[in-house]
């Protein structure tokens, strides 16, 4: 196998366990955050907006996995 | 009606898409990345292609500096001053249909030096490969390429929409409407209240001491951001923002700012942490070094993967009609077509989302980065537990 298949590969499975991890974050985030405003509905504003700076945060970091992948698959 | 109309309109797209595919002919490749990169032209097909100036600093034979200016990269190549080095291929995609002739960059290996010095330069230019060329001096040698690019253009043009747009607004204000009288017209009520949203949910939540001296600099950078993210969804177009450079600039005047008006608290923190043994110390202090510095580039990478990643995901989803009527013919062609036009149409609802909340998280973050670093040790309980639990109590 030569290397830039090994490369593929490895821009592929990163890719797949970033969004993997990046979705159970965000999953994990936003189900507390339902929970929070369930609870109390009038903090609902606030809960919101600190989620959605935490989604931009994890997301973030699997933004960086796919930059990483991408460079990974060009070069 | 109105789900009839949305098929209706999915249809009329896929027609489009369809038939735009049908007619791209079996040697041409389709490439995501290439398309959401940088170029120095802007892409008009089916009506073709405008090519941007070219500008660049060189340094001439004999040694002095020179700066040539060119309408377009053709008559740079026309002039002679310049030979084309043909890239190989657009990134991988040449390795992955290895029968698949690029133009002429597919005689060209990858990896050598050797200039593709074409003599034919007619022929490239009619073939088109000109454009995703890399031009270089036949003398001398290139210092910079100050080459305007499709980023810089669309960069321009968003800057020149927010100065439009609040420059004459401004002036309203300076004459007494809207800040003695309420705001009048739909413009100004509209514009007021996203300007009154950066100020009470972004400023003043997040710096404490006199949070309107950077409200300039915030409101700028929102409008900026969250122009050029949309200059990515118009036809045709390309989001500034999608350039690292970009992105890199807008951080770095974050990280100016921050640096400039950071209290002493805040260099101490860093460089001698109180309360720290000597030897963690020792870690501490490049972790803290580390710290100060990625903070700001991960501010301009975020911004940055966000709308590459958005116009990638975007191209591939067009790129699914090509590889249907590669593999299954004219009607896999159609059928995909179906699919992908569906799905970009979502994607691109979801980016809408995305350049508002990507401007916003830019300009929260650089609030959020200047008020700490602003902040007072009065301000702060980190080293006093119990004070700051009296402080939460009531």
């Amino acid at each position: 196998m030569d290397p830039t298949g090994f490369a593929w590969l490895g821009a592929g499975l990163g890719m797949g366990l970033a969004v993997l991890g990046g979705g159970l974050g965000i999953g994990k985030l936003a189900a507390s955050a339902l929970e929070g405003m369930a609870r109390q509905p009038e903090a609902g504003n606030d809960i919101r907006g600190a989620m959605i700076v935490g989604a931009a945060l994890i997301e973030g970091a699997v933004l960086f996995c796919f930059v990483i992948c991408i460079l990974l698959a060009l070069k | 009606m109105k789900k009839l109309l949305s098929a209706l309109l999915i249809a009329a797209l896929t027609g489009l898409v369809g038939v735009s595919g049908a007619w791209a002919s079996d040697d041409e490749e389709f490439d995501p990345v290439h398309h959401a990169a940088d170029g120095y032209y802007i892409d008009l097909e089916p009506g073709g292609k405008i090519e941007l100036p070219r500008l660049f600093l060189i340094r001439t034979a004999d040694g002095s500096l020179g700066l040539e200016f060119f309408g377009s990269t053709a008559s740079a190549l026309r002039s002679g001053h310049y030979v084309a080095e043909l890239a190989e291929g657009h990134g991988g995609a040449e390795e992955d249909h290895g029968d698949a002739e690029h133009d002429d960059g597919g005689e060209h290996s990858a990896g050598t030096e050797a200039h593709a010095a074409t003599t034919d330069v007619e022929a490239l230019i009619a073939s088109g490969a000109h454009l995703d060329a890399h031009l270089v001096p036949a003398q001398g040698s290139l210092i910079l390429d100050l080459s305007i690019t499709r980023h810089l253009f669309f960069g321009v043009l968003s800057l020149l929409i927010v100065m439009l747009i609040f420059v004459p607004l401004g002036g309203r204000y300076k004459k007494g409407t809207g800040r003695e009288t309420a705001p009048r017209g739909l413009f100004q009520n509209m514009m007021e209240s996203i300007v009154i949203f950066v100020r009470d949910d972004i400023a003043r939540p997040n710096i404490k001491q006199n949070p309107e001296r950077f409200l300039p600099f915030l409101l700028s950078v929102f409008f900026f951001v969250l122009v050029a993210n949309l200059m990515g969804l118009v036809p045709h177009g390309a989001a500034a923002t999608s350039n690292i450079t970009v992105t890199g600039l807008l951080a770095f005047f974050t990280f100016v700012l921050v640096s400039v008006n950071a209290s002493k608290e805040y260099w101490v923190h860093i460089f001698w942490p109180p309360g720290v043994p000597g030897w963690i110390k020792v870690i501490l202090v490049p972790v803290e070094f580390i710290g100060l510095l990625s903070k700001h580039l991960v501010l301009c990478m975020r911004l940055f993967a966000n709308m590459l990643g958005g116009a990638i995901v975007i191209f591939g989803m067009i790129g699914l009609v090509f590889m249907g009527k590669e593999l299954y013919g004219i009607a896999g062609g159609w059928a995909a077509g179906f699919i992908s036009v569906t799905l970009s149409v979502i994607t691109m609802f979801i980016k809408i989302l995305v350049a508002l909340i990507q401007a916003y998280i830019f300009a929260l973050l650089s609030a959020l980065f200047i008020g700490m670093a602003m902040e007072e040790h009065g301000d702060h309980h980190e080293h006093h537990p119990a004070e700051a639990v009296a402080e939460s109590a009531h």
